[in-house]
């Protein structure tokens, strides 16, 4: 797979719709307005972006006012913050932890380093840009980005939230032959993951005509059913 | 450290043959010497002499010299000194001899320098992926890998150029260098050579 052909995928954010009937409206909203104020954050941090959040957290800046709280588990968080540069190796481990989580999910990428590898970018070692790999909500650049900055881009994802717009993660199974084709491009074809993605945009209903193409014909050729971890001691 | 204990020391170290002794200061010892006498010298230093502390290996890529250089950074601590062994080995092929039998730790440092600059040591107990598990080019620290060409070939940019930028610009003010003035070989200073 040559980066040249992956440049030439585009990705077509699709509008947020109303429904039709005016009391579905009322409830999406509500549900909205639930999502937005209650979120829990994934305890991940992958770069040095992540100094700016003991501060944020806790009570000088305390994120909590906006519902906010952190978690230990993917399984029953909300928000994937990615704190600064990923290498390749935490890359892989960043996208099982997305695939983990549960819809809906956001991912907001914090730093510069996010963004374009930031002052990474001659490093042969760190990932670029991270919305090549898993759809990403929401950027703050900066290095590092201050807590109220990190305040602010969340208070922007909770308007998002609220006005249904927040729904990168619909992306990753609509278009999950693009990423899958961008995970494969850094991790070589061999790549899986415990999480049956196709199966679960069929199940969600998410299936679009991009979701299964060369990458996932790749990737169901070489797929192996799981076996339990070995125990070594 | 005293006087008496550094001109003890290089009394014990004149056993090496062709060693050469610079004292950058009363704690701070540079030896250079021949790879073929390394492992003796440091049996020497850990047997007789306290320096039981082999706190890194360090690699250098000399390509002009088409060399590698080894430091041995050895500590004691009873004298609070620090000898760096310095050795020269040559790049092709690359090959030479593992100190593990006589320093323990040897093996995670000549695994790591084997992991980034390729070059193996005969009888370390384990050669393997390090830390760079991901990784199946080149070894990435030697200085014939051009890091940012690889870039360039596996990641695309992302154009970056927010409100506030423009904003600035429409104000006669802006980005100083761009990527590209900055990448390697358009800096002015490498130009010049
Ligand atoms: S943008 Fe700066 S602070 Fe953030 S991860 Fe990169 S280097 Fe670190």
């Amino acid at each position: 797979m040559k980066k040249s052909d992956l440049d030439k995928v585009k990705i077509k954010q699709i509008p947020a719709q109303k429904r039709t009937n005016p009391f579905a409206n009322v409830f999406d909203e509500f549900v909205g307005f639930c999502r937005s104020r209650s979120m829990f954050m994934l305890h991940y941090c992958t770069g040095c972006g992540a100094i700016e959040l003991p501060p944020a957290m806790t009570s000088r800046f305390d994120m909590e006012r906006l519902g906010i709280q952190p978690m230990v588990s993917p399984r029953q968080a909300d928000i994937l913050l990615i704190t600064g540069y990923v290498s390749i190796k935490t890359l892989k481990r960043v996208i099982l932890t997305y695939e983990q989580m549960a819809a809906p999910k956001y991912v907001i990428g914090i730093c510069s380093c996010t963004v374009n590898g930031g002052m990474y970018w001659q490093s042969y070692a760190t990932a670029k840009k991270l919305d090549e790999y898993f759809p990403v909500d929401l950027y703050i650049a900066g290095c590092m980005p201050r807590p109220e900055a990190v305040i602010e881009g969340l208070q922007q994802l909770m308007q998002k939230i609220k006005a249904n717009e927040a729904n990168s993660w619909k992306q990753y199974y609509k278009n999950y032959d693009y990423f899958l084709g961008n995970q494969q491009h850094l991790f070589g074809n061999n790549w899986q993951t415990p999480t049956d993605v196709i199966g679960e945009a069929e199940t969600y209903q998410l299936a679009g005509p991009n979701t299964l193409g060369e990458h996932t014909k790749i990737l169901q050729s070489v797929q192996t059913p799981l076996k339990p971890l070995e125990m070594k001691l | 450290m005293s006087i008496a204990h550094s001109q003890n020391l290089n009394v014990l170290l004149q056993e090496i043959e062709g060693i050469q002794l610079t004292f950058h200061n009363p704690r701070r010892l540079r030896a250079d010497i021949a790879a073929e006498a390394l492992p003796a010298l440091l049996a020497l230093l850990r047997g007789r002499a306290s320096y039981v502390h082999l706190s890194a290996i360090s690699c250098v890529d000399w390509i002009d010299d088409n060399q590698f250089e080894l430091v041995y950074h050895l500590w004691s601590y009873e004298t609070s000194v620090l000898i760096s062994a310095h050795i020269r080995v040559p790049r092709d092929p690359g090959i030479y001899l593992s100190v593990f039998d006589i320093y323990t730790p040897a093996a995670f440092f000549e695994r790591d320098i084997h992991e980034m600059f390729g070059l193996y040591f005969e009888g370390s107990p384990d050669m393997s992926k390090f830390i760079l598990t991901e990784w199946n080019g080149p070894p990435p620290m030697r200085k014939d890998f051009d890091s940012e060409k690889w870039v360039m070939e596996t990641f695309s940019w992302q154009q970056y150029h927010p409100d506030w930028l423009q904003e600035l610009e429409q104000q006669g003010g802006g980005i100083v260098s761009t990527p590209e003035s900055i990448r390697a070989g358009n800096r002015p200073m490498e130009n010049k050579s």
